[in-house]
């Protein structure tokens, strides 16, 4: 197991820049997630540390050792695409025991090696089967246990649950966290998926046209949005923003939005009155006003999921998605305040969408 | 609706005169070859012969140097498939995989020499030979054989080779492969049914090619089967038809067999190509 660095790194295709200088430090043991829009660059840079793709500038490095130009072959880090790739002329046993095959390591040890991945991914009734006749669920653990069998230093793993249904998704999605847990092998995860983002990583990566847009835990990413992307991308539904002018009055700070409206906020620091603002604030974050605080909004939609009721509104012209765990009886049309808790409310800068 | 039997039956009323078209030239061939030489051109023609001579096929061999021919057709297929395909496999490979420049240059080249019959040709290429001091010398077959069918078998391979997946050998080299041994082992099993196809389509290009062998080979010892069997039909006073046909079917039908019996395996290869 290792460290792996990411130093400056750009990619270029032709003459278009598809990274623009990445910086990373994944330690080792630790389960960092890339999440970003399709088309970002996290496979670009997934197959990048695999020695898939040129580095056009920077480097990258596993532990002390700069592997630009070392060929995939000999960077000792395991793989699992998104498709799979499972060599179709091959059992799964053979499979999986490929790479050890290929290192010509003893018989005894492979079979004892296989034999252990299998148990653990549940595959040692199949070992004799051919790709072809697995399901979907099982051919991801087939590329799972082809990774595990080899002790590699690095796992990456390109959109692995991308083919998988909803259902089957959240259980792999499990496993592949308990799998990291019991074996501590550094790993690099690309998803497009938040949640499986939130749920899975220690680290999170997230990524927008070729930049990184933030580093930090799950939660550093949920309470504290560097910006308006990472705000939108992050949480599900996701934040609400509404555009507004900060301003002050008799001490206190709020937001002016364009029909007039005030939403209080804590006074800032940063931001000055007169400031073109995004306010935000997440849907499981809004509370029923309590007499007139507050701000109106205007009831559309109401959906009870169960655990918790959607209700769709709008404020100041713009869509507003609140969540209460309470059971209130909503009508469409109706008119409610809501309100905000002071340390749960986002500001960004209107221009930049930086955090203020 | 119709039922199925019925349905099946009206298709073959409407197949019947393509398929008698097709199989009547073999039928005269099976039945000249096994009828007694007396019975060749009676009148009215019949279907019918008085024994089945085996012998037709011995006396035939002997008469007509058959197994000589025949060693010379199967180098000169063997050899020119051999190199066509030995060429034709790294040509694909890169055409499907590297990117270089005038691909698309190349590919149009090739498509236009398919458009080229080796007829208007001949002469430039028995001068070429010639050169070469290879006339009379079945390489000359096997060099031009193998060149003809170049473009095909490239062009055929490289959209096969364009259906097997990239990932599955960038997952061999991430498993610690080098490119030749993903080449070996990941690859080329997958390739089989596209390189067993082309292979068949060269072998029996080359196994009837009549207009270049004619061309080339001037003595009688070098002659391939095609050539060899007109010899026997061309410039003679008196044909002996139940040996030409007889040879005939001994030229044509193993082969035939051969390569239906190919062509099974190849169905499953195809299904063994598939990926997800
Ligand atoms: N071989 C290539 N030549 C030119 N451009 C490429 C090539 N491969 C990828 N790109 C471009 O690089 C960008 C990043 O691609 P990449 O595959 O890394 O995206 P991604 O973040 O993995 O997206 P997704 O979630 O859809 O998989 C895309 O805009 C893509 O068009
Ligand atoms: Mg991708």
């Amino acid at each position: 197991m290792s460290s792996v660095t990411i130093r400056g790194v750009k990619k270029r295709y032709g003459a278009m820049p598809i990274l623009h200088g990445i910086d990373l430090e994944i330690r080792d043991q630790e389960f960092v997630v890339l999440v970003g829009p399709s088309g970002c660059g996290k496979s670009t840079l997934l197959r990048m540390i695999a020695g898939l793709e040129t580095v056009s500038s920077g480097d990258i490095l596993i532990g002390e050792r700069v592997i630009n130009d070392v060929p995939p072959k000999s960077r000792d880090i395991a793989m699992v695409f998104q498709n799979y790739a499972l060599y179709p002329h091959m059992s799964v046993y053979e499979n999986m025991s490929f790479s050890l095959r290929l290192r010509r390591q003893a018989k005894e040890i492979i079979d004892r090696k296989v034999r252990e991945a299998a148990e653990i991914l549940n595959l040692t009734k199949f070992l004799d089967r051919s790709p072809r006749q697995l399901s979907g669920g099982q051919r991801q653990r087939v590329a799972m246990g082809r990774a595990l069998v080899r002790d590699a230093e690095v796992f990456l793993f390109d959109e692995p649950l991308s083919n998988l249904d909803a259902k089957l998704r959240v259980v792999m999605r499990t496993e592949i966290k308990a799998l990291h847990q019991r074996l501590k092998t550094t790993s690099v995860y690309v998803t497009h998926d938040q949640i499986e983002a939130m749920t899975m990583a220690d680290r999170i990566v997230v990524m927008n046209a070729g930049r990184i847009e933030q580093i930090g835990t799950p939660l550093e990413l949920y309470d504290t949005p560097a910006n308006l992307f990472v705000a939108d991308f992050i949480g599900s539904p996701s934040m609400n923003v509404i555009r507004g002018v900060l301003g002050a009055e008799a001490g206190r700070a709020f937001v002016e939005l364009p029909d007039g409206a005030r939403l209080f906020v804590p006074a800032m620091a940063s931001g000055k009155p007169g400031q073109k603002v995004v306010f935000g604030a997440r849907p499981e974050h809004c509370a029923l006003a309590q007499g007139d605080a507050g701000v109106a909004v205007q009831v559309e939609v109401v959906e009870p999921t169960g655990a918790n009721i959607q209700v769709y509104t709008k404020l100041a012209g713009a869509p507003f998605c609140a969540i209460f765990t309470e059971r209130h009886d909503f009508r469409p049309g109706q008119t409610i305040r809501l309100d905000f808790p002071a340390n749960k409310i986002h500001l960004f800068d209107a221009e930049t969408g930086a955090r203020l | 609706m119709m039922s199925k039997a019925k349905r099946s039956i009206l298709y073959w009323i409407i197949l019947a005169p393509l398929v008698v078209v097709i199989l009547f030239p073999f039928a005269v061939m099976f039945v000249t070859a096994v009828r007694p030489r007396d019975e060749l051109f009676v009148y009215p023609p019949t279907w019918g012969f008085s024994e089945f001579r085996w012998e037709n096929f011995a006396e035939m061999w002997v008469k007509t140097n058959f197994g000589g021919a025949l060693l010379n057709s199967l180098y000169v297929s063997i050899t020119a498939t051999s190199a066509a395909l030995i060429l034709s496999i790294p040509a694909a490979y890169a055409m499907s995989r590297y990117r270089f420049a005038g691909k698309g240059l190349y590919k149009n080249f090739l498509l236009m020499t398919q458009m080229m019959s080796p007829i208007v040709l001949v002469l430039g290429l028995f001068r070429l030979m010639m050169t070469l001091g290879l006339v009379n010398d079945l390489n000359s077959l096997v060099i031009t054989y193998a060149a003809f069918n170049m473009a095909f078998t490239i062009w055929m391979l490289q959209s096969y080779f364009n259906s097997i997946p990239r990932d599955l050998e960038e997952a061999a080299w991430m498993d610690g492969a080098s490119h030749l041994t993903s080449l070996i082992r990941i690859f080329l099993p997958l390739a089989v049914p596209a390189i067993v196809v082309t292979a068949i389509f060269t072998f029996i290009n080359s196994w009837n090619e009549f207009v270049l062998a004619l061309t080339m080979m001037r003595s009688s010892e070098d002659f391939t089967l095609p050539v060899q069997i007109y010899s026997q039909v061309a410039g003679r006073y008196q044909v002996e038809w139940h040996h030409v046909m007889a040879g005939t079917v001994l030229a044509t039908v193993p082969v035939a067999i051969l390569f239906s019996w190919l062509q099974r395996y190849l169905i499953r290869g195809m299904a063994l190509g598939a990926v997800k």
